[in-house]
């Protein structure tokens, strides 16, 4: 682990090791903690985590946009930020390997076969549902901004169309979530967008369920 | 220059007498054609027409050449002996005394008429420019908004290109960002002298600009450097008419600054200046205390979190429970931070609603999921009927708002009771309601928990809180278009909070297709 005391002293650090997960708080005495999100995700693809104390959600919004992974608002909890932490670094690897499934709680989402099954029974999704889902699942465990969704799902037109997305998340909640009425499986993380993300009856921080592939 | 003027005004004055000939023609033909047709004889009183039209349209020059032509025509054609300019009847005489008499009183009263009229109708003019002044001002947001009524107003009034500078602190440079190119640099140099000069200069300078032109560099108001100054550009004139000029300007000046005082501008403006400045600084101050006091924060929670874990402590319940003490307070901290935050965003009139298409269940979710430490006693009922329509609200700033009420159910109600929450949608509204069984309302209670600072009197000594919390909702919710209310049977019989949102289904944008692609 290395720590740096300023935003170019991070940069430089990020360029002379290999490095596994940038943790960036937004708050830095020479820079704005989102120039350094924008410089490092120039050049890299490693998983940028943002602390920041609570900005508003447009400001979330943005530094989804330019880059960053996700982000833990102060205060948190350790376990909150490590449960992120091993979400992005699980990501990392599973681009890495290439592994085609992602499983979430019950749901698994097989993104090579392009097959959804909730507790092993194969479930029906329309086109545009099964679309909506697979953004998400490639992003488990992340944020999705509601602007990516649109984009990705409906084209860029389409891009201020929250609506869309609502009726859409309506439908396929009641498809993939054991309770519709209480979703555990697709989290919305109000004002910025939806997470894949399972949490449990008792557990306080969205977690995935146990990882076959764990770094 | 002046001699085509004097030639324009000649050629005005001919072709009133020329047309004022004409119709003393026609008059004669028409008392011809009465002689013929009915026979009557004294038809000079007929003559009194031309002059009345005359007065009336050209003026008393006119009026009396009219009357002179109307005295030969009746001497001429119509008094025997005919056609020649001799009367013999000394009561013909009399009548044409009497006629040229009446005419010149005639066309006096019509001339001041005409004269009255003109001067009304300018009067109106000048008025109404005036009032439309008056009324941008009254609905001018900003400074520069002000600016933009005064120079356009003097445009309007002088008729001539007016160029505004910025209050004299600003040495022009404000108004010559805003009309860069808008005066020769000539004129902007003298503005900048002036302005540095504070000289309380009531006339103003004359600069001659380079195509000729003059210019004329003031103040708005002596008395009040606030209103800036101003560069009229009097084109190329002869000293006479710039005099003239500036004397409309003086006036034109003074009933501007006069409507402006009496608004109180010069106050508003200044007070802009420094509102400005108390907003940068509140900003500044507010991004620097949820900074400096979160991160600090954040590291106690840390602590306290890694500390609850810590295999050292699994046996000591003792060390346990004062390690929970620092977190849940630490907790507690940051919501009153949060809470001192939100307060002074929206006293600086701050809030912004995000709008989008929402999902009530959603913001009810994530609002009950804030609150889950705090209400983990609580037994909590949901009623969420499944077919709630979508909402356009900034969902973040309505789960806020429910944050607050569910705080407020928790805090004053047993920790073992129940808290319903229901949403129903009913005559294009949608109604989130929060029920407890605690401490309810009394009646003086009632209408007060909206205010800022306001804690019932049974609970103050008894439970902490700052009084914020539903004066936050509140705002949060009227900042979305809905209203809160509150409901209770009495102290001690629970309260029931709503927040009512509206539903523009109508508005709800229409998809494309329900089908997929």
């Amino acid at each position: 682990m290395h720590e740096a005391g300023s935003g170019t002293e991070g940069i430089r650090a990020a360029t002379l090791r290999p490095i596994d997960i940038v943790i960036v708080d937004l708050g830095l005495p020479d820079m704005d903690g989102s120039e350094v999100v924008e410089r490092i995700r120039s050049w890299s693809t490693v998983p940028i985590i943002v602390l920041s104390v609570r900005s508003t959600e447009a400001q979330k919004v943005r530094l989804l946009e330019i880059g960053a992974d996700d982000y833990v608002v102060k205060p948190f909890g350790i376990a909150e930020l490590l449960a992120r932490v091993r979400v992005a670094l699980r990501r990392q690897s599973r681009a890495a390997s290439g592994e085609p499934a992602v499983t979430v709680g019950p749901l698994t989402i097989d993104l090579a076969a392009r097959a959804v099954t909730l507790d092993g029974v194969r479930l029906a999704l329309t086109p545009k549902e099964y679309r909506l889902l697979q953004v998400l699942a490639q992003h488990a465990g992340n944020v999705v901004t509601h602007q990516h969704l649109l984009k990705e799902v409906w084209g860029s037109i389409h891009m201020q169309d929250t609506h869309y997305l609502r009726i859409f998340v309506r439908k396929l909640r009641q498809k993939i979530e054991p309770k519709a009425d209480s979703p555990k499986i697709l989290a919305t993380e109000l004002g910025v967008g939806y997470r894949l993300a399972y949490s449990g009856a008792e557990g306080e921080t969205p977690v995935l369920a146990p990882a076959k592939a764990e770094s | 220059m002046p001699q085509t003027v004097k030639y324009k005004r000649l050629r005005k004055e001919l072709r009133a007498m020329a047309l004022t000939t004409g119709l003393v023609g026609a008059t004669t033909l028409l008392i011809f054609a009465i002689i013929w047709q009915i026979g009557l004889t004294r038809g000079t009183v007929a003559y009194f027409i031309p002059v009345l039209i005359a007065a009336t349209r050209w003026g008393i020059v006119s009026a009396l050449y009219a009357a002179i032509l109307g005295v030969l025509a009746s001497a001429f054609f119509f008094f025997p002996p005919r056609f020649s300019l001799t009367i013999t009847d000394p009561q013909e005489v009399i009548n044409l005394v009497l006629y040229v008499f009446v005419a010149i009183v005639v066309s006096q009263l019509a001339t001041r008429l005409k004269r009255q009229l003109e001067t009304s109708h300018r009067r109106e003019i000048e008025i109404r420019d005036l009032y439309d002044f008056s009324r941008r001002l009254a609905v001018a947001f900003d400074v520069a908004d002000i600016q933009s009524a005064i120079e356009d107003h003097l445009t309007t009034v002088t008729q001539r290109k007016v160029v505004l500078f910025a209050g004299a602190r600003e040495s022009g440079t404000a108004g010559k960002r805003r009309n860069a190119g808008a005066a020769p640099p000539e004129v902007l140099v003298e503005v900048k002298n002036f302005a540095a000069a504070g000289r309380d200069n009531v006339t103003g300078v004359t600069v001659a600009g380079d195509a000729g032109e003059t210019w004329l560099v003031r103040a708005v108001s002596p008395k009040s450097p606030e209103f800036g100054l101003i560069a009229i550009n009097f084109g190329r004139h002869s000293q006479d008419d710039s005099d003239e000029l500036r004397a409309r300007v003086d006036a034109a000046l003074a009933d501007a600054t006069a409507t402006l005082e009496r608004l109180g501008i010069a106050h508003a403006i200044n007070e802009a200046h420094m509102r400005s400045q108390t907003d940068q600084l509140r900003e500044a101050l507010i991004g620097s205390v949820s900074h400096e006091l979160r991160t600090p924060l954040a590291s106690i929670l840390g602590a306290a979190t890694v500390l609850s874990t810590a295999p050292a402590l699994q046996n000591e319940p003792k060390l346990q429970a004062l390690v929970q003490d620092v977190r849940s307070e630490a907790e507690r901290l940051n919501e009153d931070i949060q809470n001192l935050l939100d307060a002074s965003r929206i006293s600086s009139d701050g809030i912004k609603p995000q709008a989008e298409w929402a999902e009530p269940a959603d913001i009810i979710d994530s609002a009950l999921e804030r609150c889950r430490s705090r209400m983990a006693g609580h037994r909590i009922v949901l009623n969420l009927p499944s077919d709630l329509p979508l909402i356009h609200v900034d969902p973040v700033l309505v789960k806020q708002a429910l944050v607050q009420i569910f705080d407020n159910a928790a805090k004053y109600s047993s920790p073992s009771s129940q808290i319903t929450v229901a949403a129903r949608a009913r005559d294009g509204r949608m109604v989130l309601s929060v029920s407890d069984q605690g401490a309810g309302l009394s009646a003086t209670e009632q209408p007060q928990i909206w205010d800022r600072f306001v804690r019932g009197e049974r609970q103050a000594a008894t439970t902490s809180g700052s009084g914020l919390g539903l004066w936050i909702a509140n705002a949060f919710i009227a900042a979305n278009g809905g209203r809160m209310n509150a409901v209770s049977d009495g102290p001690g019989k629970g309260a029931t909070l709503a927040i009512e949102l509206p539903v523009t289904q109508a508005a709800v944008p229409h998809m494309e297709s329900d089908a997929d692609e």
